[in-house]
C-alpha cells in the first residue's frame, strides 16, 4: 500500500469513527477492511480517540428530579409489563357483593389510619417539593454560569475560526529576541475583514508589575497597541483581536515587556518580533 | 488619523479545568446491565447513579439546552433498557455504549430544531449488537484522560474546530465544508490529521 492508499485509509477511518461517513464512504471501508486488515485495529483506535472527546469535557451534574422521572417512567412501564391483564375472571355476583361490603368494612376500621398517613405523605411530599425547588433555584444559576461561559468561549472560537478560514488571511512568523527570549516564538494570523489571532510559546514570565504588550508597526505611523498578553505558566498564550477592516496594512509585529497595565507607545524589550511581508 | 481602536476580546486560553471522574468499575456496570436486562428496575438506578453525570454533561454540551439536555438523559437511559438484553460485556464497556447513545439522540435533537437531516447514518443510535461497536472501545482514566485532554488542546486550531463541529455539532464533513468555506478535501484532511495525533496521545497512555 502506498503513502497515498495509507492517508485515504485513515480518512474512511477518521469518517467512520466520527460516525460522519456517507453510506458510500462507509461500504469503501468496509471493503478496505478486507484489503487491509490493520484498517479494522485503526478504526477501532480511533473510536476510542472519538470517544476521548466525549469525555474531556466539564462535567455538570443533572437535576435530581431527572433521575425521579426517569426510574418512575422505566418502574411504570415494568409494572404494565408484568400486570396480569385480568382475563378469564369470572366473579358470580352474590361473590361481588361479599367482596364490596368487606371493603366497605375496611374502608371504614382503616379510614383514620389511612387519613394519618395521607397527611403525613403529603407533608412530607411537600418537604420535597421545597428541596427541589431550592436545588432547582441553585442549578440554575449555575448553569446560566456555565452557559455564559460556553458562550463566550464559542464566541471566541467561531471568531479565532472565521480569521484562520478567511480568504485573505495573511500569516506572520515572529521569532524569540536574544538575549532576552531566544527560545520563544509565535505566529499571528491576520484578516482584513475577520481580524488577527495570536499565538506565543515558551515566553518568560513576566515579573511583578510587567505585562507583555503586543505592538502592530505600520509604515509612516508610530507602533500601534494591539492589546496585553498574559501567558499561562508555560509561557503559551492565544489571543483573538478584533480588527477595523480600514488599518493600513501592518509591516511588522512586536512584542515587549511593558508596565503592568499597558503604555501608549513601546518603552520596553522586545521579546518577539516579526515582519508581515504585506 | 489615529486609528487606535483595536479592541482585545480575548487575552488568555479558555480554562482547563479538568473536572473530577466517578471511578470506573466497567465489572460493577456490566453486572448491572444483566440485571437490567433480566427486569430489575434497581438495576437502572445503579447505572443512573454512576454515569448519569457524563450523559447528561455529553448531552448539555451538544444541544446547550437544560431541557433538551434532560430530555437526551432521559431517552438514553429508556434507550439502556430496551437494549440491555443486547448488550454483550466482551464488547464494549457500558459508559461507553451510554456515550454513544448520548451523542447519538442528542446531535438527533441538535440537527432537527436546526431544521438538518436526522435520518440516516449520522444519526444511528447505536445498537450493541452491532459490529461497528467493537470491543476495543474503552473507557479512559482520569490520568489517561489528562494526557488526552492536553493533546487535544495541543491540536492546531483549525484541526480542533473541524473534528469539534463535526463531533460535537453533528455537522457531516460537507456540512463543515460549507461552514467553514474550505474544500471537502482539506476538511477530511484536517479530521484525519487531528484524529490521529489524539489517537496517538491515546495509544501512549496505554489505554
Amino acid at each position: 500500500m502506498n503513502g497515498a492508499d495509507q492517508e485515504h485509509n485513515e480518512e474512511l477511518a477518521s469518517l467512520v469513527a466520527l460516525n460522519i461517513a456517507t453510506v458510500a464512504e462507509r461500504s469503501e471501508h468496509a471493503q478496505a477492511i478486507v484489503a487491509a486488515p490493520d484498517l479494522a485495529r485503526l478504526t477501532g483506535e480511533l473510536r476510542q480517540t472519538v470517544l476521548a472527546f466525549a469525555q474531556a469535557i466539564p462535567l455538570l451534574d443533572p437535576p435530581g428530579y431527572v433521575r425521579e422521572r426517569i426510574l418512575k417512567a422505566i418502574g411504570a412501564r415494568v409494572r404494565a409489563a408484568i400486570a396480569p391483564d385480568g382475563a378469564g375472571v369470572s366473579a358470580r355476583p352474590w361473590l361481588m357483593a361479599a367482596a364490596v361490603l368487606l371493603a366497605a368494612g375496611l374502608t371504614a376500621a382503616l379510614s383514620t389510619l389511612f387519613y394519618r398517613g395521607q397527611v403525613a405523605d403529603l407533608r412530607d411530599g411537600l418537604a420535597r417539593a421545597n428541596d427541589r425547588a431550592a436545588a432547582a433555584e441553585r442549578e440554575v444559576v449555575d448553569i446560566r454560569r456555565t452557559l455564559g461561559l460556553a458562550e463566550e468561549r464559542s464566541r471566541v472560537m467561531m471568531s479565532q475560526a472565521a480569521v484562520l478560514m478567511a480568504p485573505d488571511m495573511a500569516r506572520i512568523d515572529l521569532g524569540g529576541q536574544a538575549p532576552v527570549a531566544p527560545s520563544s516564538f509565535a505566529r499571528a494570523f491576520w484578516s482584513r475583514n475577520r481580524g488577527m489571532v495570536f499565538a506565543a510559546e515558551k515566553l518568560p514570565a513576566t515579573p511583578v508589575n510587567k505585562v507583555y504588550q503586543l505592538w502592530v508597526i505600520t509604515a509612516g505611523q508610530p507602533p500601534i497597541s494591539a492589546g496585553l498578553l498574559a501567558p499561562d505558566q508555560q509561557g503559551s498564550v492565544t489571543a483573538f483581536f478584533s480588527t477595523p477592516p480600514d488599518i493600513p496594512a501592518p509591516v511588522a509585529l512586536a512584542v515587549t515587556l511593558e508596565p503592568a497595565g499597558g503604555v501608549p507607545a513601546p518603552t520596553g524589550e522586545k521579546y518577539l518580533v516579526g515582519l508581515t511581508g504585506l | 488619523m489615529m486609528w487606535l481602536l483595536w479592541v482585545v476580546a480575548d487575552l488568555t486560553r479558555s480554562a482547563r479545568r479538568l473536572p473530577h471522574r466517578e471511578s470506573a468499575d466497567p465489572a460493577a456496570d456490566a453486572e448491572a446491565v444483566a440485571r437490567l436486562a433480566g427486569g430489575d428496575p434497581e438495576a437502572l438506578a445503579d447505572i443512573y447513579d454512576r454515569h448519569a453525570r457524563l450523559v447528561y454533561s455529553l448531552a448539555f454540551r451538544i444541544v446547550g439546552s437544560q431541557d433538551e439536555a434532560e430530555e437526551v438523559v432521559q431517552d438514553v437511559f429508556v434507550q439502556a433498557w430496551k437494549q440491555a438484553a443486547k448488550f454483550d460485556r466482551a464488547r464494549g464497556a457500558v459508559v461507553a455504549w451510554l456515550l454513544m447513545m448520548t451523542r447519538s439522540r442528542a446531535i438527533d435533537r441538535l440537527r432537527a430544531n436546526r431544521g438538518l437531516p436526522t435520518a440516516g447514518e449520522i444519526s444511528e443510535v447505536p445498537d450493541p449488537a452491532d459490529p461497528s461497536f467493537g470491543p476495543e472501545v474503552r473507557t479512559l482514566t482520569a490520568e489517561q484522560l489528562a494526557k488526552v485532554h492536553a493533546a487535544i488542546q495541543a491540536l492546531p486550531l483549525v484541526q480542533r474546530i473541524t473534528i469539534e463541529l463535526a463531533y460535537y455539532e453533528g455537522l457531516t464533513h460537507l456540512e463543515i465544508a460549507e461552514r467553514l468555506e474550505q474544500p471537502l478535501g482539506t476538511v477530511k484532511t484536517r479530521i484525519r490529521l487531528g484524529l490521529m495525533k489524539v489517537r496517538d496521545a491515546v495509544l501512549e497512555t496505554g489505554a
